[in-house]
Formats: structure tokens, C-alpha cells, sequence
């Protein structure tokens, strides 16, 4: 009895996190997309306009549930409130255990939407056993004694345990728990990340391709830039032995230390011009404006490979 | 009564009236790439030019009437030999142009002074709102023709008057509608006909602002007749785009989903070209504003003006390398499949100008056909 007891008085702080978390998410979820018509959980099987009032019912009571399972765990409201309170949660996931039922038959392509984002999962018999496990443990905690502090070590290890044992469970009936994971490690591949082109442009003049080719370049201002799956290409216009050219940066997009290619193009036919030869410490004087170019100039050169047609630096 | 708004101005990403621009940004990129990675091709450096036609007929060389003031819109030659670009003779060849004359034998296209005869074979095939014979078009019809693969001189399939309208509704009155197809172009009024309304609503039941729509139909004046629903209708707003799934690993050069097409606008008709879903969105464009979308539904690599894909009909296997000439804005709001022939495995991959539509072997009044894209050949 004192074990099925202390699985009992568990439930009630579990239950209040989850609605919590439930109303918490789908709030998260309506701020982001600005409206709550998207129609992802039952609320799908309804008009649209009735999608936005439903969906405010749905987090009002989750939050209102959550709060009333707090609020009536101890003395206060102890009784009948309680009663109520946990009747009505109880009621609740039988509800919308219900609910999935008919969703998963109605729509099945169509997300459970307990929490908001991260349940865009279609409706599986995962997220129905949750559903009515909760369902059953809401229940089971009508005619509780009031909810006391642990009254020794041995209690508190007690209760943490089943809470873990409890919530291992859950996390296996979840499907959002995979895709919660997913998104705390995932990174995006290359050619969609979004990066800023003021952010490509510092790195570039940071980089020692820059520092090498700066000299020949006369506009602090690229003439061009795009991109293009994982690089992105930027254009200076340049003079090369009096003889107008462009240098092309094709920079890699990645956080760190971008791996960069450059060519020296002449700027009428576009074709690719070789290198000039610099003598080591006589730096060809950068036409670039003084202010602009007086750190990338002072930094140290390596002249080697600067006859050849392309370059490539780390 | 719906009306149209303000247009806004076209950016240089679009191949807009300014499409000479755009050209010439295609093919310097092009070479300014090579310039960079020389050795990725393993072959001498290719340009693709698109080029702008001065009339609205396309056709290749040896096609080229001694009397007419034609060019070419087929990918001209390369700058330099192993382009890796399609054989256009080989693909089915776009025409377009007003209907002067038809016979049960010819068919006369062009303008004032500027004409040009098309042979029709027993099969060829015309549309005007539905399946008709060639000899049912009326002068002054403006029709889209694809040539027979075989004679440069033979119409193959006809289609008078055919137009599009995809976008976002932005006002409903009755039975018309006022459709945004992005910022870069001007809304435009679909009317839908009585006849059809059975078969539209049933693909697109929420005819209302906010939804999107597409809609083939025939043209009059600057409306558009909605006739035929030319995809399913997406259940959400396109204000309100789902999440996009999460994408992990390497994207994959090839790409397979459906390709559709869309009205010239302000492009010269017979441009060759694809409008591409994800363009970077830092190169910023007015398009960007408009549908409030940075990102698709379906998550794409990044690309720009002047990439080059290679875009492959998989119901007729014709391929050929076609110029990233402008953003699809709307494109990318759709989470469709076409079903052409089987069913695509994603949605909106590449939105072709009319004529790349047409010589890819796509039929226009299906409005789309199976498509592999392929990056960075």
C-alpha cells in the first residue's frame, strides 16, 4: 500500500509539469507562427475558425489543471476541490485520448500537437498509450490524502525513483522526446545553412587569402557576390600591372577558419590571369585606402605560390 | 469588384523586362566560377548565355526562315567545346505567337509582316480551354506550339490562350478572384467560370484571402478564364507555412519533385530559364517581402542567379541544363506532388519559364511533370 501510496502522490507534481509543458509549447507555437489556425492536433477536425478559440480553451485549461493540481496537492483545497481537480484531469486525457482516436482515423497525416511544435509526429499507438496512461494516473490520484514532505531519506529516494521509472516510461511513449533530441544536436547541412554576407566578408578579411591578394585589390566594396550551395563568391575590382582585373573570393560557408579560392580574372573577357610576382617584404603598395588597409598590410605575407593562377588558403 | 494593386519594381534577380541583365549576370558568374574552381569540371570552361529574343518565336538555326527576324532561345553554342549542355536539337522546340491563318494542313503563326507556317500532322493536337482540333483555333489566338521532334516545320501540340495564375489570394468577390504571384509581379484577376467551379473547389476549397491557388485557364485581356485546378490546394494559409522538417547529412546534387511552369510576365516569352525556390536570401529581393517567407516547405540548398541546374523530365526523359533566372517566391509556399507520371516524392523543385516547360516535353494544360534536378554540373 505504501509503494501504490507513493506512486499515487507522484503523480500529481508529473501531471502538473506535463500540462505545463503542454500549454507552455503550444503558447511557444502560436507566438511563433502568430495564430493558432494552423490546425495541427484535434483541433485539425474543426473549422478554421473555430481553430484559434479552441485551441486558447485547450491551454487555458491544461494551464488552469496544472495549477489546480499544485495549489490543492497539500491541505489547501484539500477535499472536494481536489477532488474536482483531478477528476477534471482525468477527464481531460480520456478526452482527448478520444480525440487522437478520431484524429488518427479522420487525419492521419496530422500531428498530435500535445506540445506544440515538437508533436508533428502523426497520431501513433505511442502517443495513444500516453495519452491514456495519463489518463489513468490523473484518476488515480482522486481520494489522495494530502501531499506531505517526505517523511525520510528512504521516502525521497522512494518517490524519485518511481518519478524516474515513471518518467522513462512516458519518454518511451513519446514521440517528441526523439525530436527534441534531434533538434539539440542538429546542425544543418552547409547548403542550407543562412549566413549573413557581412559575416562571409569579416571572415574573408580576416584570412590570409585576403592579406596575400589585398594589394591588387582598389575597391573595399565588392562589385558582386552570390552564392552558391556551400560557397559564396565575392568580387573586388582590382588593376594587376596597370591592367584592370577583378580578384574572385570563393568563400566557404562555415563557422570558423572558411576554407578560401581566389583567382585573379581580367575584368574585359573574364579570363583567368596569372598571380604577379611579389619580392618577399616588398609588398606591392595596396591602392586601398590607407585607414582600410593599414592592418591587413602590416600583416605578415608568404609570397610563395603568388605566380600561379589560383590559390587556395585554410 | 477585385482590382489589381501597385506593382512594385523588379530586382536584377528577376529576368524581367531588364532580362539582358540578367544574362549577362548568368554567364559572368559562370565564368567567374570556373575562374575560381578550374578543376572541378575537369573540362574546359563552359558559358551558357540566355539569350533574349527579340520576337516571340524560338527556334534553332536551321529553322530560321530567310524572311523572318527570329533568334534563337535554345542554349546557343558554348563559349568552349564539352559543355556537358543538352543537344537542344534533340528536345521538342517551344513557339509562340499569334494565330493567323489555320488550315487542316497549316497552321500560320506571327505577327504583321512577320509570319511563319507550321506543318500539322494528322495527330497534332490543339487546346483552347479543352481538347480541340488544330482547325478550331481562331485567328488571333495567341498560341504556344511545341514543334515535332523529327521537322522543325511541324507542330506537334497546340495551346491557344493558355494561362496561369499562381499565388496567394488576396480578394474574392463572387466567382472572381485577385491573386498575388509575388512582389516582383502584378496581381492578377482569375474569373472562374461556372462550368468549372465544381471541379476547382473540390481541389481548392478554401477560396479564400490568405490560401493559395493555381489555376490554368485561358487568358482574356488581363484575366485569366480558371478552368482546370492545377494541383491540390494546401491545407494552411501561406502566411502560416508548417515547420520545415530538419534536414541532416549531405544534401544530394540530384533532387527529385515537380516541375511547373509559369506565364512569361514581364520575361521575353521564349526565355529559357528556371525560376528557382531558394535563392540565397541574402542577395535580398522584393520577393522576400512579399510572401513574409524566407524559407520553404521543403528545405532546398541555397542558390543564386546564374547557377546552372540540370533539369530532367522524368515522364520523357529529356533533359538539358537550364540558367537560374529568378526566384519563386510562391513556389516554394506549395507542398504539392505532381502526378504526372507516378508521384513526385516532393513538391516544387523548379518553376520553368513556358518555353523550358514546353521543349522539356511538358504538357502545359497538366501543369507540371515529374523532374530531377541536378546542382553544380
Amino acid at each position: 500500500m505504501t509503494v501504490l501510496n507513493a506512486v499515487r502522490e507522484v503523480q500529481i507534481p508529473l501531471i502538473a509539469a506535463l500540462l505545463f509543458g503542454a500549454c507552455g509549447t503550444k503558447l511557444m507555437r502560436a507566438m511563433r507562427t502568430g495564430s493558432m489556425e494552423e490546425g495541427l492536433g484535434p483541433t485539425a477536425l474543426f473549422p478554421t475558425r473555430m481553430r484559434t478559440p479552441l485551441a486558447l480553451v485547450m491551454c487555458v485549461i491544461e494551464f488552469g489543471l496544472a495549477t489546480g493540481l499544485i495549489v490543492t496537492a497539500g491541505r489547501l483545497g484539500h477535499g472536494a476541490p481536489a477532488t474536482c481537480i483531478r477528476l477534471g484531469a482525468g477527464l481531460m486525457f480520456l478526452v482527448a485520448t478520444s480525440a487522437l482516436i478520431e484524429l488518427r482515423a479522420a487525419k492521419p497525416d496530422v500531428g498530435c500537437g500535445c506540445f506544440g511544435d515538437f508533436s508533428t509526429a502523426p497520431v501513433s499507438g505511442r502517443t495513444l498509450a500516453r495519452s491514456g496512461l495519463l489518463s489513468v494516473a490523473a484518476l488515480s490520484t482522486i481520494g489522495l490524502p494530502a501531499v506531505t514532505e517526505p517523511r525520510s531519506g528512504a521516502h525521497l529516494g522512494q518517490l524519485l525513483a518511481i518519478m524516474a521509472v515513471e518518467l522513462i516510461v512516458l519518454g518511451a511513449l513519446s514521440p517528441e522526446l526523439g525530436e527534441g533530441l534531434i533538434r539539440l544536436g542538429y546542425s544543418e547541412p552547409c547548403e542550407l545553412r543562412a549566413m549573413s554576407a557581412e559575416r562571409t566578408l569579416a571572415a574573408l578579411r580576416r584570412s590570409k587569402a585576403w592579406r596575400r591578394h589585398s594589394g591588387l585589390i582598389t575597391s573595399y566594396e565588392p562589385t558582386d557576390m552570390w552564392r552558391e550551395l556551400c560557397w559564396r563568391y565575392v568580387v573586388f575590382p582590382a588593376s594587376c600591372q596597370d591592367r584592370a582585373s577583378e580578384v574572385v573570393f570563393a568563400i566557404f560557408l562555415t563557422q570558423r577558419r572558411p576554407t578560401i579560392h581566389a583567382a585573379l580574372i581580367d575584368a574585359v573577357t573574364s579570363g583567368p590571369l596569372p598571380w604577379p610576382v611579389y619580392q618577399a617584404g616588398l609588398r606591392r603598395r595596396s591602392q586601398l585606402a590607407p585607414a582600410l588597409t593599414a592592418g591587413v598590410l602590416a600583416a605578415p605575407t608568404n609570397s610563395a605560390g603568388h605566380d600561379m593562377p589560383l590559390s587556395s588558403d585554410l | 469588384m477585385p482590382s489589381g494593386q501597385t506593382v512594385r519594381a523588379c530586382c536584377d534577380r528577376c529576368a524581367g523586362a531588364e532580362g539582358s541583365a540578367a544574362a549577362a549576370i548568368v554567364a559572368r558568374r559562370r565564368l567567374l566560377k570556373a575562374a575560381v574552381f578550374p578543376s572541378r569540371s575537369g573540362q574546359p570552361v563552359t558559358v551558357y548565355q540566355p539569350e533574349r529574343p527579340r520576337s516571340r518565336f524560338i527556334r534553332l538555326p536551321a529553322a530560321r526562315s530567310p524572311h523572318s527576324s527570329e533568334t534563337e532561345a535554345e542554349p546557343p553554342e558554348p563559349a568552349r567545346s564539352g559543355s556537358g549542355f543538352a543537344d537542344t536539337g534533340h528536345l521538342p522546340r517551344a513557339v509562340s505567337g499569334m494565330v493567323l491563318d489555320v488550315s487542316p494542313q497549316v497552321l500560320v503563326l506571327g505577327d504583321a509582316g512577320d509570319e511563319q507556317r507550321f506543318t500539322l500532322t494528322p495527330d497534332a493536337v490543339a487546346w483552347r480551354g479543352g481538347q480541340l482540333e488544330p482547325t478550331a483555333l481562331r485567328p488571333g489566338d495567341h498560341a504556344v506550339v511545341r514543334l515535332h521532334p523529327s521537322s522543325r516545320q511541324t507542330a506537334d501540340r497546340i495551346w491557344a490562350n493558355i494561362g496561369r495564375v499562381t499565388g496567394i489570394i488576396t480578394e474574392r468577390s463572387g466567382s472572381r478572384l485577385v491573386v498575388s504571384e509575388g512582389a516582383t509581379r502584378k496581381p492578377r484577376v482569375v474569373a472562374i467560370q461556372p462550368r468549372a467551379i465544381g471541379r476547382i473547389q473540390v481541389r481548392f476549397p478554401s477560396l479564400e484571402p490568405g490560401y493559395l491557388i493555381d489555376i490554368i485557364g485561358l487568358r482574356r485581356d488581363d484575366e485569366l478564364d480558371g478552368m482546370i485546378p492545377a494541383t491540390s490546394q494546401p491545407a494552411y494559409p501561406a502566411a502560416r507555412l508548417p515547420t520545415p522538417p530538419l534536414v541532416s547529412g549531405h544534401v544530394p546534387d540530384s533532387i527529385a519533385g515537380s516541375a511547373t511552369w509559369h506565364e512569361p510576365g514581364d520575361e521575353p516569352p521564349g526565355v529559357l530559364g528556371v525560376c528557382y525556390p531558394a535563392l540565397d536570401p541574402e542577395t535580398g529581393c522584393a520577393e522576400e517581402a512579399e510572401s513574409g517567407q524566407t524559407d520553404g516547405f521543403a528545405r532546398m540548398p541555397y542558390l543564386a542567379i546564374g547557377s546552372v541546374l540540370r533539369v530532367r523530365n522524368e515522364c520523357t526523359n529529356l533533359d538539358c541544363m537550364l540558367p537560374v533566372t529568378g526566384c519563386a517566391p510562391v513556389a516554394r509556399l506549395f507542398n504539392d506532388r505532381c502526378v504526372t507520371c507516378g508521384t513526385s516524392p516532393r513538391g516544387r523543385i523548379a518553376d520553368l519559364t513556358m518555353a523550358s516547360f514546353v521543349a522539356l516535353g511538358g504538357e502545359l494544360d497538366r501543369g507540371c511533370f515529374n523532374a530531377t534536378i541536378t546542382i553544380g554540373e
